[in-house]
């Protein structure tokens, strides 16, 4: 049996449901830092889904959805301040998501990069073409992962970091990190950030921009005071700054 | 493939999930609305206990408004891409539940009944291939795909109910899968 083999079959019965709990969880946290795993996901849910017509509608409880509207209320209502402030550099968030969608399944598909990871760079608006050196990126992972909006700026080389949907387990904190070709392949650190109520802003002067345009750029969840080892210890969420101009 | 859900087309859906991702939460009830009663119908088949589905369902509306913004029209019809996150919901907390096989017998037979409602629903195209090809797995085969993906249930759990070791309904499963995917060809 090849692994090739190994990991459709992993597919297969990740999506038919018949995988224990400890390698449901395996198969999730691996899907997204592995493209083919992800893409044979994909491909048997498409295979299978033809088999949910065999569901019948059952109506639910008249009144459940205020349940979910008070749950989703204080998302929503940061969702349409976030998109009625505009930040130079940084696009309005649920825009961006959305041409985020198209833009996955268009140029890029899954295989380029990590399934859950979303990055994209954007200049200030959605509509023109990247410039003044202006980049901004997206990290989401699912949605029990924080999402974080990072605008970078080349010129002044600064990066801005601003949390959208991230919120901090108790006795924890966000660390931020870089991958460039100029300091080889371990991450270095940024720093923390240590307040994510609000925008966090580094300097960046010891980097030549062009190496800062194919960095890459990741945010680890790290015990308080940031990572004991010096490398990223906890989830991190990570991706490639990568222009997208029309 | 432009699938109905109710008297709301797939581009009205498409259309709603739209709206939601930029923070509307009306749009977001129709979206409830006109899906609600399919996607309950796939956690209650699996988790088979009103008041939990209920709690799930809720949880999985919620997870559908976060991850709005990540749905690919290219990819999945929406309707497809909710029912995968309700399936999975479904399956995660079942697996959870009921890691031991505990299901009685008696609840076998209205559970399983397959044949009524598979024959009325084979409509689409694609449908009836899948169909097709599972027709030509034996039917202890067959059924086991249909258990599992339809109804959540677990390797032990197939192992008990057709008396053979863990190691063999996953044996049956792969070559089953193999099978389905060679007939299918994609």
């Amino acid at each position: 049996m090849t692994d090739r083999d190994d990991i459709d079959m992993l597919a297969a019965e990740y999506v038919l449901g018949t995988l224990e709990p400890a390698q449901r969880q395996s198969v999730e946290t691996r899907r997204s830092q592995e493209p083919e795993l992800d893409r044979a996901i994909s491909d048997w849910e498409a295979r299978l889904s033809t088999l949910n017509a065999h569901y019948d509608e059952v109506a639910p409880s008249r009144d459940l959805f205020a349940g979910i509207r008070a749950r989703i209320e204080g998302a929503a209502q940061a969702t349409r301040q976030a998109a009625s402030q505009h930040v130079p550099g940084v696009v309005e968030f649920a825009k961006l998501k959305r041409r985020l969608a198209v833009w996955r399944a268009g140029a890029l598909g899954a295989a380029a990069i990590a399934a859950s990871l979303i990055v994209v760079v954007l200049s200030g608006d959605l509509n023109s073409p990247v410039q003044n050196g202006q980049f901004v990126a997206v990290f989401h992972r699912d949605d029990t992962q924080p999402a974080f909006v990072m605008s970078v700026d080349l010129e002044t080389r600064e990066v801005t970091i601003r949390p959208v949907e991230a919120t901090v387990p108790e006795g924890k904190t966000y660390q931020l990190w870089i991958v460039t070709e100029e300091t080889g392949p371990k991450p270095k650190s940024l720093g923390l950030l240590e307040n994510i109520a609000n925008p966090t802003t580094k300097q960046l002067g010891g980097f030549d921009p062009a190496m800062l345009r194919n960095a890459t750029f990741g945010i680890s969840l790290e015990p308080e005071g940031g990572s004991p080892t010096g490398q990223p210890t906890g989830p991190a969420i990570h991706g490639r700054l990568i222009s997208v101009a029309q | 493939m432009h699938v109905a859900v109710g008297m709301t087309s797939t581009r009205d859906l498409e259309n709603l999930l739209r709206q939601s991702i930029e923070g509307n939460t009306d749009a977001f009830e129709q979206l409830y609305n006109a899906t609600s009663a399919k996607l309950f119908g796939i956690v209650l088949r699996i988790l088979r206990n009103r008041a939990e589905s209920e709690d799930a369902l809720q949880d999985i509306y919620v997870r559908i408004w976060q991850k709005a913004g990540d749905f690919e029209p290219g990819r999945a019809s929406i309707i497809t891409w909710m029912a995968t996150i309700a399936r999975n919901r479904a399956i995660d907390i079942v697996r959870r539940q009921r890691p031991e096989a505990d299901i009685e017998d008696a609840d076998i037979e209205t559970l399983i009944s397959p044949d009524s409602a598979f024959d009325q629903m084979a409509v689409a195209d694609e449908m009836r291939q899948l169909d097709h090809c599972l027709n030509d797995l034996e039917d202890d085969r067959q059924q086991i795909v249909k258990m599992a993906y339809l109804e959540g249930w677990s390797r032990a759990e197939l192992a008990e109910r057709f008396a053979q070791p863990v190691g063999t309904i996953k044996t049956w499963l792969h070559r089953s899968l193999r099978q389905l995917k060679e007939c299918l060809g994609t």
